[in-house]
């Protein structure tokens, strides 16, 4: 799966069109020039959602009713072209021109995107956790998304019966009118808890913290469940729990037992991550864990999804950068955005470098007259690059490139 | 619009409370109208009087009829030992059309939706209950209810709760397939659909 071009339209600040090579692209501006909202467009393309806002309308330029973002995308020898459109409550997604279901939609542009926000996996609720779960099985079983809506829609109504139940006068009365609600939350919750479990293993098998000498890093599910009873068979175990602790719903006026109460365990060196790890072992976690995802995606279709890395240098240091980079080499699309030049040039000629300004990728002089200088033999970006490691000297380099470039205008 | 006689704004305007029609279309509808001859007008008008003069809800099914009992119910040569519970009428004509059909029906008027606030008293489930009585002679002439209730999570609670307040009666209770459209091809099929028709499928 290839990305060759996205074109945004009433996106944030965003105008124009990015072209993307097959394997590293790295998108450099100032802040606040448009970097992030780049690779939250490509995100948005493939799972419909944003990694920086759940409200739709906040990407929508101001004064306008309605943002679309357009993806050319190669598979084998097959060009797709891919719409959304995001109105201030509706999205609509098209497929080659055409109006297309949501279903039908996903799955044509696969994403994992490594964001300050992803940190929530590794620090934050067990809800992050689940989503990054639901995200990867649905990512190679569609059927799951179907499952998981439908679980989320029982459980909406057998709330409003116990929000109802926990007001009335006559609570007795409620039972048979919860029992039906009951009966689908089991089969959809054991449906649900079975494919976590094996997605789970699966992810357990493609973990690979030598990549950053990190510690053994292993997860496990922890359904809310455990030590109630026999997990291997979830939906008596289920049906059994949820008889038992009738009352104890009633009384609290919502849903106390099922697979939306269940965490994913991350566990460095037998220590649970999200309360003793450190913010780097945290941060080498999510990469690994985002990685395996990758591998067990990789291991499904043959195929690998978009790598997405916001803020590159902000998240990892230069070592990292260097392992995961190699790691992912040619073979993965990868798309980062950073704000300091220096990385740019450290990677313009294994990556292609897009300048951002305003929003738009525009003409970077720089280049093409570097280019000529490394034509001549002369390899300026490798000479000066020593001198540039580390963050304050980073940070002057990174001012004065952007002087540099704001000078011809 | 202040530009049409006032008849014809009102015309306009009655229109446009339709469902489906806006202001252009309840336009080009009132034009309509105003070319068409007196008797075409009258029998439109007199078409609209008469379903609602004349249409009411079945006593026994809930089925709209112009004749109560509806002729599903008061017809002599269909199965009387099997009802079919559905949703809506338009659910009704959907079975009926397959011509493969031959016993009675019951319509709740919707399904189980404690968001919307429609629980069971909301549905018209008393008077099956009704049906299911014993007569006189003490038999009661229904031996099966099949559940058509939508196969959705609203419709899937309804035959459940439905399921289990019917079956205590002796009687057989059964909820309609779900799977594959017939004479279409596997790849029309959503995900879901083929994920339930792969887990029913049986051995041939």
């Amino acid at each position: 799966m290839k990305l060759e071009l996205v074109e945004a339209i009433n996106f944030r600040n965003l105008s124009g069109s990015i072209e993307l090579a097959p394997g590293l692209n790295v998108i450099y501006g100032a802040n606040a020039q448009g970097k992030s909202s780049w690779l939250e467009a490509i995100y948005l393309l493939a799972t419909t959602k944003s990694f920086r806002t759940a409200y739709p309308r906040e990407v929508i330029r101001h004064n306008e009713n309605e943002a679309i973002l357009r993806a050319r995308i190669k598979r084998g020898n097959l060009d797709k072209e891919i719409q959304l459109l995001i109105g201030a409550t509706t999205k609509q997604t098209f497929v080659n021109g055409k109006r297309e279901a949501v279903t039908r939609y996903l799955g044509i542009l696969d994403a994992i995107a490594f964001t300050a926000d992803e940190m929530e996996i590794v620090r934050g609720s067990p809800d992050a956790r689940r989503k990054f779960l639901d995200r990867g099985i649905f990512g190679i079983h569609p059927s799951y998304l179907g499952t998981l809506n439908e679980y989320n829609r029982v459980l909406k109504q057998k709330n409003a019966l116990l929000r109802e139940a926990s007001e009335a006068e006559n609570k007795f009365k409620y039972q048979d009118l919860i029992e039906p609600w009951n009966d689908q939350l089991i089969s959809l919750g054991t449906e649900i808890h079975l494919a976590r479990l094996d997605y789970v293993e699966k992810l357990n098998e493609e973990l690979k913290p030598e990549l950053f000498q990190a510690e053994q890093i292993t997860v496990r599910y922890k359904s809310s469940l455990e030590g109630k009873g026999d997990l291997g068979d979830y939906s008596s175990l289920l049906a059994e729990r949820l008889k038992l602790r009738f009352d104890n719903e009633l009384a609290a006026g919502y849903s106390l037992l099922g697979p939306h109460r269940d965490d994913l365990e991350i566990h460095c060196d037998g220590h649970e991550i999200s309360k003793f790890g450190s913010s780097g072992q945290q941060r080498s976690a999510l990469l690994i864990l985002d990685l395996a995802q990758m591998s067990v995606y990789h291991n499904n279709f043959e195929e690998y999804p978009i790598f997405l890395i916001d803020d590159l240098d902000a998240e990892l240091d230069r070592t990292r950068i260097e392992i995961l980079l190699n790691y992912l080499g040619d073979n993965v699309q990868t798309i980062v955005s950073t704000s300091k030049r220096s990385i740019a040039d450290r990677y313009r000629r294994r990556a292609r470098t897009l300048f951002v300004q305003s929003g738009q990728v525009v003409e970077d002089l720089d280049i093409v007259q570097e280019k000529v200088e490394l034509t001549a033999g002369a390899e300026t970006t490798e000479l000066t690059d020593p001198a540039n490691e580390g963050g304050p000297l980073d940070e002057a380099e990174n001012k004065s490139g952007n002087d540099k470039h704001r000078a011809p205008f | 619009m202040h530009d049409y006689a006032e008849p014809v704004t009102k015309l306009i305007d009655e229109f446009k409370r339709l469902p489906g029609i806006g202001h252009k279309s309840a336009q080009r509808l009132a034009f309509h109208i105003l070319r068409t001859t007196k008797e075409e007008a009258e029998r439109l008008v007199s078409a609209i009087l008469e379903v609602k003069d004349k249409i009411i809800f079945c006593s026994v099914c809930n089925n709209l009829t112009d004749a109560d009992p509806c002729r599903y119910c008061a017809s002599l040569t269909r199965d009387q030992t099997i009802i079919c519970v559905v949703e809506e009428p338009y659910n009704l004509v959907a079975i009926e059309k397959t011509r493969e059909y031959h016993g009675l029906y019951h319509v709740l008027h919707g399904a189980l939706s404690p968001i919307r606030g429609i629980g069971p008293e909301e549905l018209h489930i008393k008077n099956l209950l009704n049906r299911l009585r014993p007569d006189e002679s003490g038999e009661c002439s229904v031996r099966e209810i099949i559940l058509a209730t939508n196969p959705n999570t609203e419709g899937e609670a309804t035959a459940n709760y439905l399921g289990r307040l019917l079956k205590p009666l002796g009687l057989k209770v059964t909820r309609i397939a779900m799977g594959l459209p017939v004479g279409g091809d596997l790849e029309y099929a959503d995900e879901v659909t083929m994920h339930k028709a792969l887990t029913n499928r049986h051995e041939i």
